[in-house]
């Protein structure tokens, strides 16, 4: 009976923080997949390991947060943060675990077999590799170190967060004394931490800039003789609340935090797993660590070393062929893309197709007579980013613009300050986030003066507008310049520039107000068509799935007998499979070359099919605590478009992994079947679409009236 | 390009609010962008009769940031019009200065005749269900934040509009101390509102009923939101629900904030006791606010838009009917009307005034004959008095002390240098009434048709008919020396005896 069952009941979510790390441990599989590059697996790896990071200055922060403040109170799935943190630990450890065995038994071996490059350990150099090396540390390296011993007389430094060092113990020369001294000294992150060393072939050979200094370390200390020297690394609690009521000047706020953030809490220490006993006891003790916060590590630590050797030139047999996005089939660049808009709605589907439109759009906007206003959120754009650049050419062309920077982006806010000033000194109206609400939605309306009235040009999207992730990550965005939409966009701004909100919406719905009800209504819709009897079903592809009221909302759409697919990279509270409660619903994680990112839901409506897409994930942080905004796609040709994009998802046998009701994730059995991968599906049909159309324009010709009789 | 962009701003008791209209043709308005912005000035004139320093910071901070809007269109043409909350400041001189310094904005005070009439202009825009729901006899009840203006139109025709000054704002605030009590909060209001309403029945409603409501204002028009027109049962259920929720439900509701749905409860009890009193069967709320008035008015102004519904007749039939109501001679007054427009047409290249001038001519000679219901013996004063304390819609405040002083200088003596601001005007218009009424000077209707001519200095009236004239020829030099003094023309009579 579905009405006994309490759809909120803990025993039916999964602690956000865990299903996180299955998400990174995807990642690690495909490190771990030989069917995979051997660079890409480098690659793969590395994002795990800045993933990793991420969480712990991040989500861990905030739980050791949430303990020093003695709050007990139980998450999703029932668990207390004393319960998670150990949780996490355990996973964490294994995981790490499993990270370097990866590196040590797969894929150094498989850089060492391979023709093109070894990452040596000193021992492992020959005579004039090491030469090379001592000559190296003297002229680059010993110049820029700064070592740092500890006594009575000196504290123990500042240790930077993220940074990598060498601890060492030393003893006076000639002393009597059995007296250890301790020492550190930061591996400079002004060189390279990839040293190439000269080779007799053609194989390059790379040693790592502390494999370097641990070796000739003694010449810093001539008075002394070094014992031991392992390499560490700390993490520090880097999650930072702005008391936003009390700072008048957000701007300067976040300056005097970032420079804070060095000081935080630390809660994780990195080091060598074969450490001098006495040295890590120091280490511990002044850096007040604990026993289970403490990864002793086989092998390199920080392994975020080998996206820069992804980087490096060459190897490009080893790399996935690179991709070009390819141009929008629908837009035709003759014509200004005010004119393209107005032929109809266009879709956008990146990196499968070029962000060009994106930028171009924004830039012809900047010079186009006609254009009296420019508005545009900005989330996380990229360094040297052409829209900013065109953003400032507008407003000194004499446009209105209003751009709104959401500084509160987490760890990119030094970047954000700079560009918003450079805004700010070319004449646009900068809005520096607002109060309480952080500004994740992706919109930007362009107000022009045409012949026949004011006219509204707009696109959203699903991802920020940033040229360099949009070649890496998956994204739906949409141009339109629909009435109701420019209406609502207007409104958006109107909003964000301290203006009451409307009085309602034609189109677009609008967090933190009016999302929420929204998507609630939408998955209560299927409910009544599906106890009517009704075909009822929901897909939904997004990011992250851990909010508690839209989880139990799913629950009793599968109870009432909708069918629910969900396609979620990342995490995902929600079980599927379970009896009475998730059976009709299944999951799947898609994790490929490119990061997964669009989000995008679609209800079936009785027959009268629903597009939606936006930059929210069903959690409660974007449906709650930030500006996001959800837009129909009602143009048929985009909406098939765009069910045939989720078709292609579902039908994924290669990168995506399913859910079982255990939590467990797999790959998918094949059996025979086709296979398909959604990514590379995607390119080749985008590559396949620009080589039709360019024939088609190549088979244009004249046809002479010869015969005029 | 074939539209115009205007940007309509109403400084009102509560909320600030700017529209960008695209005016197109065959009268089609677009609504480009709306702002708005929640500031209680009212609250602050209401409770100690002037706005704070504060709030006026705010305001300017926020009609600043409206020019930017304004830039942003490139809009060369708006108007800002400022209603009760500043009206009724005593600093209201430093609020508009404090403006017109920081923003470069001229807002124009509204008298609440103006405003209300601002109220009949948005209505006009939509104009034809206008007419249809006029047709039966039908109140327009304006529930503002500061008063509540009925007007009365039967058979398509303005009849009287009458002034209470009782706002949801000045309810709530009067009433601020029980509003908890909801039950206690609604008697109080309906025990405040009756008497004003059993007033207006009385001297208005004595032979007629109302039998649709028109409501415009500032609150019920979030009621529209829900539903335009409503039966008699349906809005009063609407009310009921409305009352038993609590403020926070009827905000999340209807998504307006917690201090709109505050007022709205006192706005809604206006209108339901106003229909239970009548036979109201009927109530559109058409949802139209002060903005959509102002660019209705700019749009006829301009000539950019016409209506059908003649709103300058509305106000005739206003004048006309506080004629009526003090028992003036009505034979006589509109053939003074009628000479003093006839005048006025006739010497355009000589007083250089427009059609808005002539209005005020034509509503002066409505009530030029009012006062002799107070007093015989010093009727320019009691009509002087009477005008100025009369409400005629959609003339201003200082229009209307234009026609009260031109109606007393018809027949006091004109002081040497008139102080009065606008005493050109006064002045002008005085001389042509002077010579309009001299020509009924005995009230007898014996000068119907005439034709006028100008001829050297003299403005020459030739009268056809028979009638004896000698009361007026006599007269009338007695009564042409101000029109000789100003226009430089000597009127004449002559006439034409057909036989």
């Amino acid at each position: 009976m579905a009405e006994s069952v309490n759809f909120e009941d803990s025993r039916y979510f999964i602690n956000r923080e865990l299903s996180w790390l299955d998400f990174n441990d995807r990642i690690l599989g495909e490190a771990r997949d030989k069917k995979n590059k051997l660079f890409e697996r480098l690659k793969f790896l590395s994002i795990t390991a800045s993933n990793l990071d991420e969480f712990y200055m991040v989500r861990v922060a905030s739980l050791k947060d949430m303990i020093h403040a003695g709050y007990t109170k139980k998450d999703i799935s029932g668990m207390k943060p004393e319960e998670q943190l150990k949780a996490i630990n355990e996973k964490v450890h294994q995981f790490v675990d499993k990270q370097y065995s990866t590196y040590n038994r797969s894929l150094i071996p498989a850089l060492l077999n391979s023709d093109i490059v070894s990452i040596l350990t000193f021992s492992e150099l020959n005579k004039e590799q090491k030469e090379y090396a001592e000559r190296y540390f003297d002229e680059e390296v010993y110049p820029v170190l700064t070592p740092m011993a500890v006594d009575s007389s000196r504290p123990f430094p500042l240790i930077r967060n993220k940074t990598l060092n060498i601890a060492a113990l030393t003893k006076k020369k000639n002393s009597k004394k059995e007296e250890v001294e301790f020492v550190t000294v930061q591996v400079p992150s002004v060189l390279s931490r990839i040293v190439p060393l000269p080779s007799e072939d053609e194989k390059k050979c790379v040693i790592l800039l502390e494999e370097i200094i641990k070796k000739f370390i003694d010449k810093l200390f001539l008075n002394y003789d070094v014992i031991c020297s392992y390499a560490y690394r700390i993490m520090r609690n880097a999650d930072f609340e702005i008391e936003e009521e009390e700072s008048a000047d957000l701007l300067n706020e976040i300056k005097k935090q970032l420079k804070k953030r060095q000081w935080g809490e630390i809660i994780r220490l990195e080091t060598d797993d074969k450490i001098d006993k006495e040295l890590l006891k120091i280490l511990k003790k002044e850096l007040h660590i604990k026993e289970e916060d403490i990864y002793k590590i086989n092998g390199p630590l920080d392994l975020t070393f080998l996206m820069k050797l992804y980087g490096m030139n060459g190897f490009e047999e080893y790399k996935d062929k690179k991709y070009i996005p390819q141009p929008v089939a629908g837009l035709d660049e003759d014509m200004d893309i005010f004119a393209n808009i107005s032929q109809g709605d266009i879709l956008l589907h990146h990196p499968y197709v070029s962000f060009n439109p994106v930028v171009e759009f924004i830039r012809q906007a900047s010079r186009d007579e006609n254009v009296l206003a420019i508005k545009q959120t900005l989330y996380r754009v990229s360094g040297n980013s052409p829209i900013i650049a065109s953003l400032a050419e507008a407003a000194e062309n004499g446009k209105q613009v209003t751009v709104l920077v959401e500084l509160k982006a987490r760890f990119d806010e030094e970047n954000n300050i700079i560009w918003a000033q450079k805004l700010e000194k070319a004449g646009c109206h900068v809005i520096y986030g607002l109060l309480g609400l952080k500004t994740h939605s992706k919109i930007t309306l362009v107000v022009r003066r045409e012949e026949d009235g004011i006219k509204r040009y707009v696109h959203l999207g699903t991802g920020n507008y940033n040229d360099a992730t949009a070649k890496l990550y998956t994204d739906m965005g949409m141009f339109t310049c629909s009435n109701a939409i420019g209406e609502d966009a207007t409104a958006v701004f109107n909003m964000i520039s301290g203006y009451s909100e409307p009085a309602g919406w034609n189109r677009l719905s609008v967090a933190p107000y009016w999302l929420r009800d929204k998507f609630m209504y939408l998955i209560k819709r299927e409910i009544r068509f599906a106890k009517e009897g009704k075909k009822a079903f929901i897909t939904a592809k997004m990011n992250s799935l851990c909010d508690k009221k839209i989880i139990a909302a799913l629950y009793e759409a599968s109870a009432a007998g909708v069918k629910i697919n969900l396609i979620i990279r990342g995490i995902c509270c929600l079980v599927p499979g379970v009896k009475g409660v998730s059976e009709n619903i299944t999951v799947r994680s898609i994790v490929g070359t490119f990061l997964e990112h669009s989000r995008i839901f679609m209800f079936h409506n009785d027959g009268n099919v629903e597009i939606y897409m936006g930059s929210a994930d069903w959690m409660p942080r974007n449906l709650d605590k930030r500006v996001e905004i959800l837009f129909p796609v009602t143009d048929e040709r985009l909406k098939s478009e765009v069910s045939h994009i989720l078709e292609i998802q579902l039908a994924d046998n290669v990168k995506a992994q399913v859910m079982d009701s255990n939590g467990k994730y797999s790959r998918v059995d094949r059996r025979g079947r086709k296979k398909i991968c959604a990514q590379e599906y995607f390119c080749t049909e985008a590559v396949e679409r620009t080589r039709q159309k360019s024939k088609e324009s190549k088979e244009r010709v004249w046809i002479p009236m010869e015969d005029i009789r | 390009m074939a539209y115009t962009l205007f940007a309509a701003i109403d400084v009102g008791s509560y909320e600030l609010e700017m529209k960008i209209y695209q005016i197109e043709q065959k009268n089609r308005i677009r609504t480009i962008d709306t702002i708005r912005h929640v500031i209680e000035i009212g609250k602050d004139t209401y409770t100690t009769g002037k706005v704070s320093n504060k709030n006026i910071d705010e305001l300017c901070r926020i009609l600043k940031g409206f020019t930017d809007i304004i830039k942003e269109y490139r809009i060369k043409s708006y108007s800002a019009y400022a209603t009760s909350a500043i009206r009724e400041a005593r600093n209201w001189e430093i609020i508009l200065d404090r403006i017109r310094v920081s923003t470069g904005l001229e807002v124009k005070i509204l008298s609440n005749s103006e405003q209300r009439f601002l109220g009949y202009k948005a209505l006009s825009v939509s104009e034809e269900e206008f007419e249809k729901n006029i047709k039966d006899t039908t109140a327009i009840v304006d529930v503002g934040d500061g008063s509540i203006q009925i007007s009365l139109f039967d058979k398509n025709v303005l009849v009287t509009t009458q002034n209470i000054k009782l706002g949801s704002l000045r309810i709530r605030e009067l009433l601020y101390d029980v509003s908890d009590d909801r039950n206690r909060y609604c008697k109080l209001i309906e025990e405040l509102v009756n008497n004003d309403i059993q007033t207006f029945k009385r001297i208005y409603l004595k032979d007629k009923t109302i039998k649709n409501i028109i409501a415009i204002g500032d609150y019920i028009g979030y009621i529209a939101r829900i539903q335009k027109i409503m039966t008699r049962k349906k809005f009063l259920e609407q009310f009921e629900t409305i009352k038993q929720k609590s403020i926070e439900y009827t905000s999340q509701k209807m998504s307006i904030t917690e201090e709109q749905a505050s007022l709205l409860l006192p706005s809604m009890l206006v209108y339901k006791k106003l229909i239970e009193e009548t036979e109201t069967e009927n109530i559109w709320i058409p949802g139209v606010d002060a903005c959509d008035g102002i660019v209705a008015e700019f749009g006829i102004m301009t000539g950019k838009l016409a209506f059908r519904h003649d709103l300058q007749e509305d106000i005739i039939y206003a004048a006309r009917a506080t004629a009526k109501k003090y028992r003036a001679n009505k034979v006589h007054t509109e053939l003074v009307e009628s000479n003093a427009v006839k005048i006025f047409d006739a010497i355009k290249k000589y007083h250089g005034l427009g059609k808005r001038e002539r209005l005020l001519l034509q509503i002066s000679a409505i009530l030029h004959d009012c006062g002799k219901y107070i007093s015989m013996s010093s009727p320019a004063e009691c009509a002087y008095n009477i005008i100025m304390s009369t409400e005629i819609i959609g003339l201003s405040h200082e229009e209307r002390e234009v026609v009260a002083n031109v109606v007393k200088y018809n027949t006091m003596e004109m002081p040497e240098n008139g102080r009065e601001k606008n005493s050109m005007l006064i002045v002008k218009l005085t001389a042509i009434l002077r010579v309009a009424n001299a020509m009924d000077r005995s009230h007898k209707q014996k000068i119907k048709e005439w034709k006028v001519n100008v001829k050297d200095n003299k403005l020459e009236f030739t009268i056809i008919g028979s009638e004896n004239i000698i009361l007026e020829q006599i007269l009338f030099g007695k009564k042409t020396e101000l029109f000789e003094e100003i226009f430089g023309l000597c009127p004449v009579l002559k006439q034409k005896v057909v036989h």
